[in-house]
Protein backbone atom coordinates (compact mmCIF):
# COMPACT_ATOMS: atom_id res chain seq x y z
CA UNK A 1 0.00 0.00 0.00
CA UNK A 2 1.66 3.40 -1.11
CA UNK A 3 1.61 6.14 1.27
CA UNK A 4 2.09 9.96 1.09
CA UNK A 5 4.85 9.41 4.46
CA UNK A 6 4.36 8.43 7.55
CA UNK A 7 1.92 9.21 10.71
CA UNK A 8 3.73 12.40 12.83
CA UNK A 9 3.29 12.98 16.30
CA UNK A 10 4.66 16.52 17.07
CA UNK A 11 4.64 19.30 18.72
CA UNK A 12 4.23 22.94 16.35
CA UNK A 13 6.01 26.04 18.44
CA UNK A 14 3.52 28.61 18.62
CA UNK A 15 3.30 31.57 20.65
CA UNK A 16 5.47 31.05 24.01
CA UNK A 17 4.40 27.64 24.08
CA UNK A 18 3.87 24.31 22.27
CA UNK A 19 0.71 22.33 20.49
CA UNK A 20 0.52 18.84 20.04
CA UNK A 21 -0.40 17.65 16.69
CA UNK A 22 -1.02 13.91 15.45
CA UNK A 23 -0.90 14.29 11.53
CA UNK A 24 -2.31 11.21 9.84
CA UNK A 25 -1.28 10.99 5.18
CA UNK A 26 -3.79 10.04 3.18
CA UNK A 27 -3.46 6.30 2.05
CA UNK A 28 -3.09 5.05 -1.18
CA UNK A 29 -1.57 8.66 -3.07
CA UNK A 30 -3.85 10.29 -4.36
CA UNK A 31 -5.29 12.71 -1.88
CA UNK A 32 -9.00 13.92 -2.28
CA UNK A 33 -8.04 16.67 0.77
CA UNK A 34 -6.67 18.06 3.73
CA UNK A 35 -8.73 18.30 6.86
CA UNK A 36 -7.75 20.40 10.19
CA UNK A 37 -9.93 18.80 12.75
CA UNK A 38 -10.94 21.09 15.80
CA UNK A 39 -11.67 19.42 19.17
CA UNK A 40 -14.70 20.28 21.58
CA UNK A 41 -14.46 21.65 24.96
CA UNK A 42 -13.64 20.53 28.38
CA UNK A 43 -14.99 17.09 28.98
CA UNK A 44 -16.52 16.77 25.73
CA UNK A 45 -12.66 16.36 24.17
CA UNK A 46 -12.12 13.11 26.42
CA UNK A 47 -15.39 11.80 25.59
CA UNK A 48 -14.63 12.06 22.16
CA UNK A 49 -11.17 10.86 21.56
CA UNK A 50 -12.10 7.39 20.53
CA UNK A 51 -14.62 8.57 17.81
CA UNK A 52 -12.40 11.12 16.13
CA UNK A 53 -9.34 8.41 16.21
CA UNK A 54 -11.60 5.98 14.37
CA UNK A 55 -13.08 8.94 11.75
CA UNK A 56 -9.55 9.98 11.34
CA UNK A 57 -8.36 6.02 10.07
CA UNK A 58 -11.09 6.00 8.25
CA UNK A 59 -10.55 9.56 6.68
CA UNK A 60 -6.93 8.63 5.73
CA UNK A 61 -8.85 5.09 3.59
CA UNK A 62 -10.70 7.94 2.22
CA UNK A 63 -7.98 9.37 0.64
CA UNK A 64 -7.87 12.47 2.83
CA UNK A 65 -4.87 14.01 5.04
CA UNK A 66 -5.58 14.72 8.08
CA UNK A 67 -4.08 17.61 10.90
CA UNK A 68 -5.37 16.77 14.46
CA UNK A 69 -3.95 19.47 16.94
CA UNK A 70 -4.72 19.88 20.28
CA UNK A 71 -5.91 24.19 21.39
CA UNK A 72 -3.84 25.76 23.89
CA UNK A 73 -4.20 24.15 27.58
CA UNK A 74 -5.93 21.33 26.45
CA UNK A 75 -4.61 17.42 26.07
CA UNK A 76 -1.20 17.51 25.55
CA UNK A 77 -0.64 21.18 24.63
CA UNK A 78 1.41 23.66 26.66
CA UNK A 79 -0.83 25.96 28.74
CA UNK A 80 -3.80 25.64 31.14
CA UNK A 81 -7.05 25.93 29.92
CA UNK A 82 -7.64 28.68 32.42
CA UNK A 83 -4.91 30.81 30.25
CA UNK A 84 -7.19 30.08 27.16
CA UNK A 85 -8.50 32.52 24.87
CA UNK A 86 -10.61 32.49 21.93
CA UNK A 87 -8.44 34.50 19.52
CA UNK A 88 -5.40 31.80 20.64
CA UNK A 89 -7.30 28.91 19.78
CA UNK A 90 -8.75 30.38 16.30
CA UNK A 91 -4.94 31.41 15.29
CA UNK A 92 -4.53 27.70 16.20
CA UNK A 93 -6.33 26.76 14.41
CA UNK A 94 -5.37 28.98 11.34
CA UNK A 95 -1.65 27.80 11.93
CA UNK A 96 -2.61 24.43 11.99
CA UNK A 97 -3.99 25.32 8.42
CA UNK A 98 -0.97 26.41 7.08
CA UNK A 99 1.01 23.89 8.35
CA UNK A 100 -0.92 21.04 6.70
CA UNK A 101 -0.78 23.13 3.50
CA UNK A 102 2.78 22.46 3.64
CA UNK A 103 1.96 18.62 3.79
CA UNK A 104 -0.51 18.88 1.10
CA UNK A 105 -2.20 20.59 -1.98
CA UNK A 106 -5.59 19.30 -1.59
CA UNK A 107 -8.52 20.92 -1.15
CA UNK A 108 -9.56 22.23 2.65
CA UNK A 109 -11.84 21.21 5.20
CA UNK A 110 -12.08 22.08 8.56
CA UNK A 111 -13.95 19.59 10.57
CA UNK A 112 -15.33 20.94 13.72
CA UNK A 113 -17.11 18.81 16.81
CA UNK A 114 -19.52 20.71 19.29
CA UNK A 115 -17.80 23.90 19.86
CA UNK A 116 -15.55 22.79 17.56
CA UNK A 117 -17.63 24.16 14.45
CA UNK A 118 -17.82 27.64 16.32
CA UNK A 119 -13.75 27.79 15.67
CA UNK A 120 -13.71 26.48 12.22
CA UNK A 121 -15.98 29.04 11.06
CA UNK A 122 -13.87 31.45 12.80
CA UNK A 123 -10.85 30.36 11.95
CA UNK A 124 -12.18 29.63 7.98
CA UNK A 125 -13.02 33.39 7.77
CA UNK A 126 -9.53 34.24 8.78
CA UNK A 127 -7.54 31.78 6.43
CA UNK A 128 -5.80 33.18 2.68
CA UNK A 129 -7.46 29.97 1.04
CA UNK A 130 -10.97 28.92 0.72
CA UNK A 131 -11.85 25.88 3.21
CA UNK A 132 -14.70 23.70 3.26
CA UNK A 133 -16.24 23.19 6.18
CA UNK A 134 -17.92 20.00 8.36
CA UNK A 135 -19.49 20.08 11.42
CA UNK A 136 -20.60 17.31 13.29
CA UNK A 137 -23.50 18.03 15.69
CA UNK A 138 -22.33 21.93 15.85
CA UNK A 139 -22.87 24.29 18.69
CA UNK A 140 -25.41 27.01 16.65
CA UNK A 141 -24.52 29.81 19.18
CA UNK A 142 -21.36 30.33 21.57
CA UNK A 143 -23.78 31.51 24.11
CA UNK A 144 -25.41 27.70 24.27
CA UNK A 145 -22.09 26.63 25.26
CA UNK A 146 -21.31 29.10 28.18
CA UNK A 147 -24.89 28.36 29.43
CA UNK A 148 -23.87 24.67 29.65
CA UNK A 149 -20.87 25.57 31.19
CA UNK A 150 -22.31 28.27 34.05
CA UNK A 151 -24.77 25.49 34.90
CA UNK A 152 -22.18 22.43 35.19
CA UNK A 153 -19.78 24.96 37.22
CA UNK A 154 -23.06 25.54 39.24
CA UNK A 155 -23.96 22.34 39.76
CA UNK A 156 -20.55 20.59 40.63
CA UNK A 157 -19.66 23.98 42.60
CA UNK A 158 -23.17 23.53 44.52
CA UNK A 159 -25.75 25.51 44.36
CA UNK A 160 -26.58 27.73 47.27
CA UNK A 161 -30.07 28.77 48.90
CA UNK A 162 -30.29 31.50 46.42
CA UNK A 163 -31.09 28.10 43.64
CA UNK A 164 -29.00 27.72 40.12
CA UNK A 165 -30.36 30.84 38.82
CA UNK A 166 -28.78 33.39 41.55
CA UNK A 167 -25.61 30.77 41.58
CA UNK A 168 -25.10 31.35 37.50
CA UNK A 169 -25.33 35.29 38.53
CA UNK A 170 -22.38 35.03 40.58
CA UNK A 171 -20.54 33.06 38.25
CA UNK A 172 -21.26 35.48 35.40
CA UNK A 173 -20.04 38.73 37.34
CA UNK A 174 -16.74 36.80 38.43
CA UNK A 175 -15.89 36.69 34.64
CA UNK A 176 -17.44 39.99 34.38
CA UNK A 177 -14.91 41.45 36.95
CA UNK A 178 -12.19 39.34 34.89
CA UNK A 179 -12.01 36.80 36.76
CA UNK A 180 -11.81 32.67 36.26
CA UNK A 181 -14.23 30.14 37.76
CA UNK A 182 -14.04 26.89 38.36
CA UNK A 183 -16.24 24.21 35.80
CA UNK A 184 -16.12 21.14 37.33
CA UNK A 185 -12.25 21.30 37.18
CA UNK A 186 -11.65 22.88 34.41
CA UNK A 187 -10.85 26.83 34.89
CA UNK A 188 -12.80 29.06 33.00
CA UNK A 189 -11.38 32.88 32.25
CA UNK A 190 -12.66 35.94 30.28
CA UNK A 191 -10.95 35.80 27.19
CA UNK A 192 -12.08 32.37 27.02
CA UNK A 193 -15.95 33.01 28.08
CA UNK A 194 -15.79 36.54 26.43
CA UNK A 195 -15.23 35.20 22.58
CA UNK A 196 -17.30 31.62 23.23
CA UNK A 197 -20.01 33.50 24.24
CA UNK A 198 -20.39 35.93 20.87
CA UNK A 199 -19.57 32.70 18.46
CA UNK A 200 -22.02 31.95 15.87
CA UNK A 201 -22.34 29.24 13.30
CA UNK A 202 -22.79 31.85 10.93
CA UNK A 203 -21.33 32.26 7.26
CA UNK A 204 -17.93 33.97 6.77
CA UNK A 205 -18.03 37.55 4.48
CA UNK A 206 -16.74 36.62 1.37
CA UNK A 207 -16.31 33.51 1.46
CA UNK A 208 -17.96 30.33 -0.53
CA UNK A 209 -17.38 26.78 -0.57
CA UNK A 210 -18.81 23.48 0.97
CA UNK A 211 -20.63 23.10 4.27
CA UNK A 212 -21.39 19.69 5.18
CA UNK A 213 -23.64 19.63 8.66
CA UNK A 214 -24.11 16.04 10.29
CA UNK A 215 -26.03 15.64 13.83
CA UNK A 216 -26.39 12.52 15.52
CA UNK A 217 -29.94 11.42 16.97
CA UNK A 218 -31.13 7.92 18.30
CA UNK A 219 -34.85 8.64 17.16
CA UNK A 220 -36.46 6.54 15.54
CA UNK A 221 -37.72 9.63 13.02
CA UNK A 222 -35.48 12.46 14.03
CA UNK A 223 -36.37 15.94 12.33
CA UNK A 224 -34.37 18.72 11.76
CA UNK A 225 -34.24 21.28 14.02
CA UNK A 226 -35.89 25.02 12.76
CA UNK A 227 -32.94 26.87 13.68
CA UNK A 228 -30.49 24.00 12.07
CA UNK A 229 -32.99 24.87 9.03
CA UNK A 230 -32.87 28.34 9.48
CA UNK A 231 -28.81 29.04 9.88
CA UNK A 232 -28.04 26.23 6.71
CA UNK A 233 -30.52 28.50 4.86
CA UNK A 234 -28.17 31.50 5.88
CA UNK A 235 -25.07 29.93 4.76
CA UNK A 236 -26.99 28.74 1.18
CA UNK A 237 -27.66 32.17 1.07
CA UNK A 238 -24.52 33.49 1.37
CA UNK A 239 -23.17 30.92 -1.57
CA UNK A 240 -22.08 27.99 0.37
CA UNK A 241 -23.33 24.39 -0.88
CA UNK A 242 -24.70 23.10 2.05
CA UNK A 243 -25.87 19.63 2.49
CA UNK A 244 -27.30 18.20 5.97
CA UNK A 245 -27.79 14.95 7.39
CA UNK A 246 -29.29 13.20 10.75
CA UNK A 247 -27.34 10.09 11.57
CA UNK A 248 -28.33 7.60 13.62
CA UNK A 249 -25.99 7.21 16.66
CA UNK A 250 -25.60 7.67 20.78
CA UNK A 251 -25.11 11.64 22.01
CA UNK A 252 -21.37 10.78 21.88
CA UNK A 253 -19.76 13.73 23.19
CA UNK A 254 -22.03 13.57 26.20
CA UNK A 255 -22.93 10.04 26.92
CA UNK A 256 -21.51 8.24 30.58
CA UNK A 257 -19.69 5.72 28.79
CA UNK A 258 -17.61 5.94 25.79
CA UNK A 259 -19.99 5.14 22.48
CA UNK A 260 -18.91 5.23 18.87
CA UNK A 261 -21.66 6.27 16.06
CA UNK A 262 -20.92 3.91 13.30
CA UNK A 263 -23.33 5.75 10.52
CA UNK A 264 -21.41 9.18 11.46
CA UNK A 265 -18.36 7.21 10.40
CA UNK A 266 -19.97 5.92 7.11
CA UNK A 267 -21.47 9.21 5.93
CA UNK A 268 -18.21 11.68 6.83
CA UNK A 269 -16.03 9.06 4.66
CA UNK A 270 -18.40 8.96 2.04
CA UNK A 271 -18.29 13.05 1.22
CA UNK A 272 -15.16 12.50 -0.01
CA UNK A 273 -15.27 9.15 -1.86
CA UNK A 274 -18.02 11.18 -4.34
CA UNK A 275 -16.25 11.85 -8.05
CA UNK A 276 -14.65 15.66 -7.51
CA UNK B 1 -23.37 4.94 0.37
CA UNK B 2 -21.52 8.22 -1.76
CA UNK B 3 -22.42 11.40 -2.25
CA UNK B 4 -22.86 13.01 -5.25
CA UNK B 5 -21.79 16.70 -5.30
CA UNK B 6 -23.00 17.13 -9.19
CA UNK B 7 -26.68 16.07 -8.84
CA UNK B 8 -27.11 17.26 -5.50
CA UNK B 9 -28.32 13.62 -4.75
CA UNK B 10 -27.28 11.53 -1.75
CA UNK B 11 -27.53 11.86 1.93
CA UNK B 12 -29.13 15.46 1.48
CA UNK B 13 -32.26 16.78 2.83
CA UNK B 14 -33.27 18.51 0.44
CA UNK B 15 -36.48 20.41 1.76
CA UNK B 16 -35.82 22.67 5.06
CA UNK B 17 -39.38 23.05 6.23
CA UNK B 18 -40.80 22.64 9.55
CA UNK B 19 -42.38 19.53 10.27
CA UNK B 20 -45.85 18.69 12.00
CA UNK B 21 -45.31 15.99 14.30
CA UNK B 22 -47.46 13.23 13.19
CA UNK B 23 -47.43 10.92 16.39
CA UNK B 24 -48.96 11.89 19.46
CA UNK B 25 -45.90 11.57 22.44
CA UNK B 26 -45.53 9.22 24.66
CA UNK B 27 -43.56 11.93 26.98
CA UNK B 28 -42.64 9.11 29.86
CA UNK B 29 -41.32 6.75 27.00
CA UNK B 30 -39.65 9.36 25.35
CA UNK B 31 -38.10 10.55 29.28
CA UNK B 32 -36.68 7.09 30.10
CA UNK B 33 -35.09 6.54 26.30
CA UNK B 34 -33.53 10.00 26.70
CA UNK B 35 -31.94 8.86 30.56
CA UNK B 36 -30.94 5.23 29.15
CA UNK B 37 -29.09 7.02 26.36
CA UNK B 38 -27.82 9.62 28.21
CA UNK B 39 -26.83 7.56 31.14
CA UNK B 40 -25.47 5.11 28.99
CA UNK B 41 -28.00 2.61 30.79
CA UNK B 42 -28.12 -0.41 27.91
CA UNK B 43 -31.81 -0.78 28.41
CA UNK B 44 -32.89 -0.38 31.86
CA UNK B 45 -34.12 2.70 32.15
CA UNK B 46 -36.84 1.53 30.01
CA UNK B 47 -37.74 -0.68 32.85
CA UNK B 48 -37.84 2.48 35.07
CA UNK B 49 -41.85 3.75 36.30
CA UNK B 50 -42.98 6.68 38.10
CA UNK B 51 -42.05 5.65 41.58
CA UNK B 52 -38.22 4.76 40.29
CA UNK B 53 -35.71 7.10 41.88
CA UNK B 54 -33.55 9.17 40.16
CA UNK B 55 -30.83 11.66 42.19
CA UNK B 56 -29.52 10.26 45.10
CA UNK B 57 -30.15 6.76 43.56
CA UNK B 58 -28.72 6.50 40.10
CA UNK B 59 -24.64 6.82 40.35
CA UNK B 60 -24.50 7.45 36.74
CA UNK B 61 -26.78 10.71 37.34
CA UNK B 62 -23.77 13.05 37.97
CA UNK B 63 -23.96 16.74 37.21
CA UNK B 64 -22.58 16.49 33.40
CA UNK B 65 -25.27 13.57 32.76
CA UNK B 66 -27.74 16.26 34.68
CA UNK B 67 -26.79 18.79 31.51
CA UNK B 68 -26.80 15.75 28.97
CA UNK B 69 -30.86 14.62 29.96
CA UNK B 70 -31.57 18.64 30.13
CA UNK B 71 -30.84 19.46 27.11
CA UNK B 72 -31.48 16.08 25.18
CA UNK B 73 -35.32 17.33 26.72
CA UNK B 74 -34.93 20.21 25.50
CA UNK B 75 -33.88 19.13 21.95
CA UNK B 76 -36.56 16.45 21.87
CA UNK B 77 -39.49 18.16 23.23
CA UNK B 78 -38.63 21.98 21.88
CA UNK B 79 -39.36 23.05 25.49
CA UNK B 80 -36.57 25.37 27.39
CA UNK B 81 -35.42 24.62 30.86
CA UNK B 82 -35.19 27.46 33.15
CA UNK B 83 -32.16 27.43 35.72
CA UNK B 84 -33.98 27.35 38.33
CA UNK B 85 -35.67 24.57 37.25
CA UNK B 86 -32.65 22.31 37.65
CA UNK B 87 -32.93 21.11 41.32
CA UNK B 88 -33.50 18.11 43.24
CA UNK B 89 -37.09 18.39 43.37
CA UNK B 90 -37.54 17.78 39.28
CA UNK B 91 -34.90 15.20 39.25
CA UNK B 92 -36.52 13.34 41.90
CA UNK B 93 -38.05 10.53 40.62
CA UNK B 94 -38.85 9.60 36.72
CA UNK B 95 -42.52 10.64 38.03
CA UNK B 96 -41.27 14.15 38.79
CA UNK B 97 -38.96 14.86 35.70
CA UNK B 98 -42.24 13.76 33.44
CA UNK B 99 -44.32 15.58 35.12
CA UNK B 100 -41.97 18.14 34.56
CA UNK B 101 -41.63 17.50 30.88
CA UNK B 102 -45.96 17.31 30.97
CA UNK B 103 -45.93 21.05 31.96
CA UNK B 104 -43.64 22.64 30.31
CA UNK B 105 -44.89 21.16 27.11
CA UNK B 106 -48.65 22.72 28.24
CA UNK B 107 -47.35 26.00 29.04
Amino acid sequence: MMRCGEREAFFLPLGDGQRFCLYTPALNGREKAAVVYIHPLAEELNKTRQMVAVQVAALARAGCAVLQIDLLGCGDSSGDFGDASWLVWRDDVVEACRWLRSRSAAPLWLWGLRAGALLAVEAAGQLPEASNLLFWQPVQAGRQAMQQLLRLAALAGGVGDGGLGAAIGGLQDELAKGGAIEVAGYRLGPALSGGLEAARLLPPLGRSGRVVWFDVSNREMPEILPSTAALLAQWQSAGFETAYRILSGPAFWQTAEIECAPALIDATAAIFQAAP
Amino acid sequence: MTFDWATGHGPIMPRLEKKVLERPLDIRNEVLEILDEVLSLKGRALKFSDETVLLGALPELDSMAVLGVISSLEERFGISVDDDDIDGSTFASVGTLVGYVSQKLKG
